[in-house]
């Protein structure tokens, strides 16, 4: 390591203390929102056919 | 002004501190370079410096299981229509791993970490339980490809797989994310075995060059075999691991707006490399279409490289069996690293792999768990291996929906990417890309669950 290294050479959002500061929340649209929701149907429809996929070809194997 | 004190500004605008940390102290030396070599017009040299993460998250992406995706294709239906649709596929790849250097570059911070600070927790949670449980299972599957690989030369599981972990393992010593990166894009030179490979298979050049210009010979029947194998060319190449991987690597290399355009340049030099790699497999797996081999009970790597012993050479089949271990051991290397950003971005800990081990416990604790798990699975006789490698199809896949909408989200987000937000023509592009991807990736999903669904 070069312990005279030049710590101006990083932008500002780049010091690791700088990224662990959070970012606030977004302001979601209306239409965000639905893409969500549905995002989250996808899931919990596609999340059981995992478990059904493992299952079915622990069965399988 | 030069670029060098372009990169410099007032540090009394900065909270004071005590003591610069280890991460940041090796970023600025890095970063240092960086402002060097582009003061002084080298462009080679920039591009040297700068490229890393897309040639990484492009080549890890040719893993074990993807190239057997590849040999098994051209062991099926030969050179003709595949090899195009290859091309086809690293370029949407490229477009969406593209979006991610943007977000690295303009937030400076991971993916994962994106997604939880600006979405929430319940799409940060899932984002990051996803990725680490689908990695960790596709762990296992590069493990099992360095094992095959492995046997093929007659190396005991434990001896190969031990040596796997220990490369991982070993990787993470360097504590510097530098020395790390520019270990695996040797290592993923290794990638390219598969071109001579493919010359042992004397390719018809001409029929190549026909192939890439008009997509053919189409497959005679174009059933559900041949839909399952155009799904898993997609499967194979846009995975959600990449997006995560790379927009982390971005940030951990310190990349910056200015670097845009060599992050570009090194993304594009990836998915090139890496479909020359894909195409090459198809080539040297061809010759058992030519012998109607049947390769449908073939489980890895290992299988593909015996039956072609007879037909490209034991010199050929061994560049294969080799190419099949290098796969398995930069996947491993590369996927370990995406589970740590991952699993340390969300959990607010430390991510860097300039961390030394203790600032760094969770971030190097993550890797190297998920790396002895998959590893010590393998081994563990009569293990569900075959299941395992289903599974880790039907996550990747259907999985792959929300991670390209969330994506596709967050590179629309002004306020965190003010001018490198999409444009139009990105999201046209990009929008297409996704729902295709998406689109297709639930459908093998699905055809992976219930695989009579299409016919034969």
């Amino acid at each position: 390591m070069d312990p005279t290294a030049d710590l101006s050479a990083l932008e500002p959002g780049q010091l690791s203390a700088d990224t662990r500061k959070p970012l606030p929340r977004r302001k979601l649209s209306r239409g965000v929102v639905a893409l969500l929701v549905l995002l989250r149907i996808y899931v919990l429809i596609a999340v059981p056919l995992v478990v059904y996929a493992f299952v079915h070809a622990l069965g399988g194997s | 002004m030069s670029d060098v004190s372009l990169l410099r500004h007032d540090d009394a605008a900065r909270a004071p501190a005590p003591e610069p940390e280890r991460e940041d102290r090796l970023r600025a030396a890095d970063r240092l370079r960086v402002a060097k070599a582009r003061a002084s017009g080298g462009r080679a040299r920039l591009l040297w410096l700068l490229c890393g993460p897309g040639l990484l998250v492009m080549l890890g992406e040719n893993d074990g299981p993807s190239m057997v995706s590849y040999a098994t294709t051209g062991a099926t239906y030969g050179v003709g229509f595949f090899a195009p649709f290859i091309l086809l596929t690293f370029a949407m790849a490229f477009v969406v791993q593209e979006m991610t250097v943007r977000l690295g570059v303009a937030t400076h911070r991971g993916h994962a970490q994106l997604i939880f600070q600006r979405f929430g927790p319940f799409w940060g949670y899932f984002a990051m339980a996803d990725l680490v449980i689908g990695n960790l299972l596709t762990l296992v599957t590069e493990f099992i490809a360095i094992q095959a690989g492995g046997l093929y030369f007659g190396c005991p599981p434990w001896a190969s797989v031990g040596m796997g972990a220990l490369v991982v393992f070993a990787s993470l010593a360097f504590r510097r994310y530098a020395a790390w990166e520019r270990a695996l894009m040797a290592l993923a030179l290794g990638n390219l075995l598969f071109v001579p490979a493919a010359l042992f298979a004397h390719p018809d050049g001409a029929a190549l060059a026909r192939a890439l210009a008009t997509w053919g010979p189409l497959p005679p029947t174009m059933g559900g075999a041949f839909l399952t194998l155009v799904l898993a060319n997609v499967g194979a190449t846009v995975t959600p691991w990449m997006v995560f991987f790379q927009q982390s690597a971005v940030v951990d290399k310190g990349l910056t707006r200015a670097d845009l355009p060599q992050g570009r340049l090194d993304t594009a030099l990836g998915a090139i490399v890496a479909a020359i790699a894909a195409i090459a497999t198809l080539v040297a797996a061809s010759p058992l279409f030519s012998a109607h081999a049947d390769v449908s009970q073939f489980a890895s790597g290992a299988d593909f490289a015996t039956a072609l012993q007879p037909l490209i050479g034991k010199a050929g089949a061994s560049l294969f069996a080799l190419g099949i271990v290098e796969a398995g051991l930069l996947a491993a290397m590369t996927i370990a690293a995406s589970s740590s950003y991952a699993f340390a971005e969300v959990a607010s800990a430390r991510h860097s792999l300039n961390l030394d081990f203790r600032s760094g416990k969770l971030f190097f604790a993550v890797a190297i768990m998920s790396t002895l798990i998959a590893g010590g699975v393998v081994l563990i006789p009569g293990a569900p291996l075959l299941a395992m490698t289903l599974t880790v199809n039907v996550i990747a896949t259907l999985l792959m929906a929300p991670a390209l909408l969330l994506l596709l989200l967050l590179a629309n987000d002004r306020e965190i990417m003010g001018g490198l937000a999409n444009s139009r023509l990105d999201n046209l592009a990009g929008g297409v890309i996704v729902i295709a991807i998406s689109v297709i990736g639930a459908l093998y999903g699905v055809i992976t669950v219930f695989p009579d669904w299409l016919g034969k």
